[in-house]
């Protein structure tokens, strides 16, 4: 057993490292000096720390960068297009789809095709959905991006919640309904109650796919530094200062700066997420 | 007068028909019970009382009014799950006070309403905790309370105890008596448990493949079976069952089969056919004596008071029950009498029951 134990406890470990490596790597890229960012073979502790990467900007060739401490307009940005694209698609189209889908409509195909349309690389509808969003006068504007977003995010949440409604026990919905209350009032005093745990899992979700998108960020909302509407993945392509030229200490610490949101929502979200789905409603 | 009409009631999923022409009455402040194995129908019957589903024809009438077309919360009718049910993300004093809430009740009657009803119930401690942080027997008990804090025409039980361990389970079944005495209200009771209908109920409707084999009292359902199927499950043990025919000697009626022969005595059958006997198991006896059906004994089980001999008579197998322990062992050979009067006769073709006239 205890050999056992341990053996499970090194490969977790192993696993845990693995995914960590790479943001160890940001914050220790973040805190060298630019020499020590270009040592070879590279430098697993630094000799030296500083803090400069954070806010001294790079020049290359005339061209400047940004700064991490720079990226506050982005991140509010970021921040709005990425909580209404959310809180849209998940609460006003995925939630009472999946519950429609799930209670009344049934259709093994729609669910399907719903399944379907989360498939498809996003890529495709690039020209089109620039096309649409250009007629819509909405390019460079939070609008124009959140459209997007909501078009994207909604199918996959819709799939996710379905799961998460069929568990819904049909026998409290039922008392419910005796109890006199409405199928609209079951579904938000009841049903979604009890979703809770999906719902978070679809907000995190959907927030962290909209704050990380880059490539419908850098078509519809492109334009010369600073603009209208632009989001954080749009920031730290400006440490890309010229063709093949990086601001890698900038660029970390800019990155570590732009996960903290996502890291915050994530550790906020865990706790109900770990909460049982039905929280014993329904015994054996 | 809340009492509950039905009348050729069907309802049918798809092509398969769940109830078959159904009609009951059930009186006001009655303790009714629906009986009945797993799909007989029992709680879809329910079901479509409450509303939960639609009904393929006939009609449903609460209180005098046609309820065919109506809403569950427009039936006034309350409910309880086998489950319970409950809202688990509320507390105890919010799943009580939802239906109030819904129908627009003021916080003070509301609160004075629910206080009310957890009093009955013996649960005003727990109206802050949330449903998982209580017992099943508590539970069940919010449940109750919810269904009735909104005063219901009828009461709707849906197998509430069956969730319960044996010891809770009696005791709920003592305190659903009671409170539906105290509250005075119309309930339907739904099981599969024949003696915890027996227990309760003032009136039982058994339930068969979709159609009501007989509605009577406990008793009467117990000692008059109408016919083969109430007779094998009404009664635990279950009534024996042997297969075999009729013919009159000159002496009398007598049925028999390869096992067994069996006079009786002064009642009659109509004809000399194929026929099922049925017997009761605490109207049989065994012994070492002389007389009766020769048989060997391949099961004891002792029950505290009562005790049940399972006798092989060649290959008809018989429940004999028997009061204290009995003096014998698998393997012995032993003697099972008959009394003729409480042998019961069905039909073998439609599982009627038989009139056996004495002479």
């Amino acid at each position: 057993m205890k050999a056992l134990n341990l053996l499970v406890i090194a490969i977790l470990t192993l696993i845990s490292l693995i995914y960590l490596f790479p943001i160890y790597w940001t914050v220790v890229t973040s805190l060298k000096t630019n020499i020590e960012v270009f040592t070879h073979p590279p430098i697993l502790f630094p000799s030296q720390i500083t803090l400069s990467n954070f806010y001294v900007s790079v020049n290359v060739f005339r061209a400047v960068s940004q700064t991490a401490v720079g990226s506050i307009p982005w991140m509010i940005d970021s921040t709005i297009i990425a909580f209404v694209a959310t809180l849209v698609s998940t609460f006003l189209i995925a939630a009472p789809a999946a519950y429609a889908l799930v209670r009344y409509i049934k259709s093994v195909w729609l669910a399907r095709l719903i399944l379907f349309m989360t498939m498809i690389p996003e890529a495709v509808f690039v020209v089109p959905f620039f096309i649409i969003v250009a007629k819509v006068s909405l390019l460079n504007t939070w609008w124009g991006l959140i459209l997007v977003y909501i078009s994207f995010s909604a199918p996959f949440s819709t799939w996710l919640l379905m799961g998460f409604f069929n568990d819904v026990p049909t026998s409290v919905e039922e008392a419910a309904q005796i109890d006199g209350l409405s199928p609209y009032q079951i579904f938000y005093r009841v049903s979604l109650r009890l979703v809770t745990p999906g719902i978070i899992a679809a907000i995190i979700l959907s927030f962290i796919s909209c704050w990380n998108e880059l490539l419908y960020a850098l078509v519809i909302t492109y334009s010369p530094f600073p603009a209208g509407a632009q989001t954080v993945p749009l920031f730290l392509t400006s440490f890309i200062i010229v063709e093949k030229s990086f601001a890698w200490g900038g660029l970390a610490a800019a990155g570590i700066f732009t996960m903290l949101p996502t890291l915050i929502v994530g550790v906020f979200a865990q706790r109900y997420l770990a909460r049982g789905l039905t929280l014993g409603s329904v015994k054996g | 007068m809340s009492e509950v009409v039905i009348e050729g009631l069907t309802k049918k999923y798809g092509k398969t028909v769940v109830l078959d022409d159904i009609s009951l009455k059930v009186s006001a402040k009655e303790y009714f019970v629906l009986l009945g194995p797993s799909g007989s129908g029992k709680s879809t019957l329910l079901r479509l009382i409450a509303g939960l589903e639609e009904i393929t024809s006939g009609s449903i009438y609460i209180g005098g009014r046609k309820v065919n077309d109506l809403l569950p919360k427009e039936r006034n009718v309350a409910m309880v799950f086998q489950n319970y049910a409950l809202y688990p993300h509320m507390n105890v004093y919010e799943n009580i006070a939802l239906p109030l809430k819904v129908r627009g009740m003021t916080k003070v009657d509301t609160n004075r309403k629910v206080r009310e009803v957890a009093e009955t119930l013996h649960i005003q401690g727990l109206l802050e905790k949330k449903p998982k942080q209580i017992s099943g027997g508590e539970q069940q008990r919010v449940a109750l309370a919810r269904a009735l804090v909104r005063d219901p025409t009828v009461f709707l039980l849906d197998e509430p105890l069956s969730n319960l361990d044996a010891k809770l389970r009696v005791e709920a079944r003592a305190f659903l008596k009671r409170l539906q005495k105290e509250v005075g209200i119309t309930t339907l009771f739904v099981t599969h448990d024949q003696a915890e209908a027996t227990t309760i109920a003032t009136r039982i409707a058994v339930l068969n493949k979709g159609t009501i084999t007989q509605v009577d009292d406990p008793y009467l359902l117990y000692e008059k079976p109408k016919d083969v199927f109430t007779a094998g499950f009404v009664g635990s043990p279950s009534m024996n069952l042997v297969h075999g025919r009729a013919r009159k000697l000159e002496s009398g009626w007598e049925f028999y089969n390869e096992d067994m022969k069996i006079g009786l005595g002064k009642n009659t059958l109509g004809s000399e056919t194929e026929v099922i006997m049925g017997i009761r198991p605490e109207k049989l006896t065994v012994s070492r004596d002389s007389s009766g059906l020769a048989g060997t004994v391949s099961n004891v089980e002792l029950l505290g008071s009562i005790s049940y001999v399972t006798v092989n008579v060649g290959k008809t197998t018989l429940v004999v029950q028997l009061p204290g322990r009995p003096d014998m062992e698998i393997g012995d050979e032993v003697r099972v009498q008959f009394h003729p009067e409480s042998v019961l006769f069905f039909d073998t073709e439609n599982g009627k029951r038989i009139d056996t006239p004495t002479d």
